[in-house]
C-alpha cells in the first residue's frame, strides 16, 4: 500500500448467511482509493455498493480476503477499534436519517465533537465548521425544520467536523432534487479540493457520476469496470449535469 | 447550567414521545407512592407493636437468670438484684427498671376460684413501665410498704364476683414443694378494656410473692430505653457490665410470638414493594424497549459517526436516571401526603377485627393504627424510583448497543 492509498481492497469477500441461504455480496473485489479521489461506486441495485462502504467504513468485517483501511486491517480490529476509526478518520453521509432529530444543526455537528473529546469549545468549532460551509443560518433548526437538502449539507458539515481523510456517502442525493443535488455536490467538491478530503459515494445517480473523478462499477459483487475519467470528459459530464 | 450533548440527547429524545414519557413518570410515580405509603405503614405498626409489648410489661429489655432464655421457668431468681438494679439504671440510655417476680398460684373467693399468673411487682415503678395498670377503674394501684394487698383486672373481678376490699385467698406452690397461702385485700381494679388482659391481671407487692413461694428476690428485671433504635447497643453495653450468671433479653426473646408476627408483617410487606417495583421496572423496560427499537437507525447513524456501546448505554441510563427524578418527584407528591394523613390520623383497625379488643399474647394494641412519617421519606423515594428505572433501563441499553449498524441502515430502495 502506498502512501496515497487510503482504501486498499485485495479479494474482499462478503457472504451474508441468512439461515436457509446465502447471499454472496461481494466476490472478490480489488480496488484501491487513493488520497484527493472523488470515487463514484456505481452498479445495479443488489451489487453491493453499500456492502462494500460498509466494510470501508468499518460498519461491517470482511468475510474473506484483505481490506486496509489508512493501512491498517479493518477485519482484525475490535468493535471498539472500528468506532474509534470512525470517529478520528472517517466520516459518513447516508442516504437518509443523518441527523439526530432531536438536535439541532449545530448540536449535531456538536456532538462528533464532543465523542472526540473536544472541551466546551466545541461550540464554537461546530458553527464555525457551518459558516464555512454557509450553513450558519440553520445552526439552530432541527431537523424537521429544514429541507431534505440543507439536511444533507450538514450532515456533510458534520461528517467533515472530526476532520476526516475519507468520507463514504452512501446515495447521498437519492432523495433530493436537482437544484438540491448539484449544490450538495458542489460543496462535496470544494472541500475535495480546498481541503483535500477523499470521498467515495455509492450511487445510482448520474449527476454524483459527473463530478466523479473513477468510476467503479460493481456487478454481481464484482468489479466490472474502473475507470479514471479524463479532467476534459469530468468538466464535460458536470456541466451536462448541471444543465439538466 | 449546560449540558453535554450527550444529555440533551437524552432529555430530548424524552420530549420527542411526551405522551409515552409522562405515561411513564406516572408509573413510576404512582408506583413509588404505593411502596412509600406501604413502607411507611408498616414501620409505624413496627413501631406501635414495639410500643405497645414494651408497655405491656415486656419492657425494650429485660435481665433475667442466664438460664431462663432456656428453660423459661418463674422460679429462677436473680442474685444480689438490688445491685444489678442499680447497675441497670445507671447504663446510659435506660430511663426505668422495674423487678418481677412471678408464680402460678389460684384465687379463691368463696366457691369462685380462678388461676392466674401473680406478679410480684414494685408498685413505684410499676406503673411507669406497664400501661396496663395505669387504668385503675375503682380503687387504686398498689403501694409500696403495704403488704397483702393486690390489684386484679375487671375480668377477674367479675369472675370472682369480688369488689375492693374484698379478701381473696391465694394459694401457690413454695420451693420446698409445699404449697403456700395468704390473704389479699382488693385495692384496686384495672380496666384495660380488652377481655383477655383483664381476665389476667393479678398484681402483688414483691414481698408478697417472696413470702408466697419462700423464693426471695427478684425473678427479672425490666427496663425501658429513651430510644428503641439503640436497643442493640444499649444491651451490649449492659451484657458486658454483668457476669454471666445474667442474660439480657429484648422483646422479641420474650415474646418471640410477637417478634415473628412483626417481621412476617415486614417480609410481607418487603414482597408487595418488590413486586411492585417488578411491576414498574417491567412496564419502564418495555417503554424503553420500544423506543429504542424506533430509534435503531438512529443509534446505527450514531455508531457509524463514531460512538461507542459505551457511551450509547450512558444516554440510554440517562433517559432512565430523568424518568426516575421524575417519578420520584411525582411519588413525593402523591405518597407524601398519604402517608402523613396515615401517620396522624391512622386506619382504625376497629371493624375489621369485629369490634373486640386488639389484645395478642396479653400485649393491648390500639385499634387505630399509625404509619410512620420523616424525611427518610425522600431519600426512600428516589432510591425506589432511580433503581427501577436505571435497572429498567440496562436491557434496552444493551440491546441498543448490540445494534448492527450495517443491518440497521441498509434502506429499502
Amino acid at each position: 500500500m502506498t502512501n496515497e492509498e487510503l482504501v486498499k481492497a485485495e479479494d474482499v469477500t462478503k457472504v451474508y448467511d441468512t439461515g436457509k441461504i446465502e447471499v454472496h455480496a461481494l466476490t472478490g473485489v480489488a480496488l484501491e482509493v487513493r488520497r484527493g479521489d472523488m470515487l463514484a461506486i456505481v452498479g445495479p441495485s443488489g451489487s453491493g455498493k453499500t456492502t462494500f462502504l460498509n466494510l470501508v467504513g468499518a460498519l461491517d468485517v470482511a468475510t474473506g480476503g484483505q481490506l486496509a483501511v489508512l493501512g491498517q486491517d479493518v477485519s482484525a480490529m475490535s468493535k471498539r477499534q472500528r468506532a474509534d476509526l470512525r470517529l478520528h478518520a472517517l466520516g459518513f453521509v447516508f442516504q437518509a436519517y443523518n441527523l439526530v432529530p432531536v438536535l439541532t444543526a449545530r448540536e449535531n455537528v456538536e456532538f462528533v465533537l464532543e465523542l472526540q473529546g473536544v472541551g466546551s469549545e466545541r461550540a464554537g468549532r461546530a458553527m464555525e465548521i457551518l459558516e464555512k460551509l454557509g450553513l450558519q443560518e440553520f445552526a439552530d433548526r432541527r431537523p424537521n425544520e429544514m429541507s431534505g437538502g440543507q439536511q444533507q449539507r450538514v450532515a456533510v458539515a458534520r461528517a467533515v467536523a472530526s476532520k476526516p481523510q475519507l468520507v463514504l456517502a452512501d446515495e447521498p442525493t437519492a432523495n433530493l432534487d436537482g437544484e438540491n443535488a448539484e449544490i450538495l455536490l458542489a460543496m462535496m467538491r470544494r472541500l475535495n479540493r480546498d481541503q483535500g478530503i477523499t470521498f467515495v459515494f455509492s450511487t445510482h445517480d448520474p449527476r454524483v457520476v459527473a463530478h466523479a473523478h473513477r468510476v467503479v462499477t460493481l456487478v454481481d459483487g464484482r468489479v466490472a469496470k474502473d475507470e479514471n475519467k479524463t479532467p476534459a470528459s469530468l468538466s464535460d459530464e458536470a456541466a451536462d449535469s448541471q444543465e439538466k | 447550567m449546560r449540558f453535554s450533548i450527550s444529555t440533551r440527547y437524552a432529555m430530548c429524545s424524552l420530549r420527542r414521545h411526551l405522551r409515552r414519557t409522562i405515561l411513564a413518570i406516572l408509573g413510576i410515580g404512582l408506583g413509588s407512592a404505593v411502596c412509600l405509603f406501604m413502607i411507611a405503614f408498616v414501620r409505624g405498626e413496627g413501631k406501635m407493636m414495639l410500643k405497645a409489648a414494651a408497655e405491656s410489661g415486656a419492657g425494650h429489655l429485660r435481665v433475667v437468670p442466664a438460664q431462663w432464655p432456656e428453660t423459661r421457668e418463674n422460679d429462677l431468681r436473680l442474685g444480689d438484684w438490688e445491685n444489678i438494679r442499680d447497675l441497670v439504671r445507671d447504663t446510659e440510655g435506660v430511663t426505668v427498671v422495674t423487678p418481677h417476680a412471678r408464680t402460678e398460684g389460684l384465687l379463691a373467693f368463696g366457691t369462685r376460684v380462678a388461676g392466674v399468673e401473680i406478679v410480684g411487682v414494685d408498685p413505684e415503678t410499676e406503673q411507669e413501665t406497664n400501661r396496663l395498670v395505669r387504668n385503675i377503674s375503682q380503687g387504686h394501684y398498689l403501694r409500696s410498704g403495704a403488704p397483702g394487698t393486690t390489684v386484679i383486672g375487671f375480668g377477674l373481678a367479675e369472675r370472682l364476683d369480688v369488689e375492693i376490699d374484698d379478701l381473696l385467698m391465694v394459694t401457690a406452690a413454695g420451693a420446698d414443694g409445699e404449697m403456700g397461702s395468704a390473704m389479699l385485700r382488693i385495692v384496686g381494679i384495672a380496666q384495660t378494656g380488652s377481655e383477655e388482659i383483664d381476665s389476667a391481671i393479678c398484681h402483688v407487692n414483691l414481698g408478697d410473692v417472696e413470702s408466697l413461694t419462700a423464693r426471695p428476690g427478684a425473678a427479672d428485671l425490666t427496663a425501658m430505653v429513651a430510644n428503641p433504635k439503640r436497643l442493640g447497643h444499649t444491651v451490649r453495653n449492659l451484657s458486658e457490665k454483668l457476669s454471666d450468671d445474667y442474660a439480657v433479653v429484648t422483646w422479641e426473646q420474650i415474646m418471640p410470638e410477637l417478634a415473628s408476627g412483626v417481621k412476617v408483617d415486614e417480609t410481607w410487606t418487603r414482597l408487595t414493594v418488590a413486586i411492585v417495583m417488578i411491576v414498574v421496572f417491567l412496564g419502564i423496560m418495555s417503554a424503553q424497549l420500544a423506543a429504542v427499537l424506533e430509534r435503531r437507525r438512529e443509534f446505527a447513524v450514531l455508531s457509524a459517526v463514531g460512538m461507542r456501546g459505551g457511551r450509547l448505554i450512558r444516554v440510554m441510563l440517562a433517559e432512565g436516571v430523568v424518568l426516575g427524578l421524575f417519578g420520584s418527584v411525582l411519588g413525593l407528591l402523591l405518597g407524601l401526603p398519604a402517608a402523613y394523613y396515615v401517620a396522624t390520623k391512622g386506619i382504625d383497625f376497629t371493624k375489621m377485627y369485629g369490634g373486640s379488643d386488639m389484645a395478642v399474647s396479653n400485649v393491648l394494641f390500639d385499634p387505630v393504627f399509625k404509619g410512620d412519617f420523616g424525611w427518610w421519606l425522600i431519600p426512600l423515594a428516589f432510591e425506589l424510583a432511580l433503581t427501577a428505572t436505571i435497572l429498567s433501563s440496562l436491557y434496552p441499553a444493551w440491546f441498543a448497543m448490540r445494534t448492527d449498524p450495517a443491518a440497521a441502515l441498509r434502506v429499502e430502495q
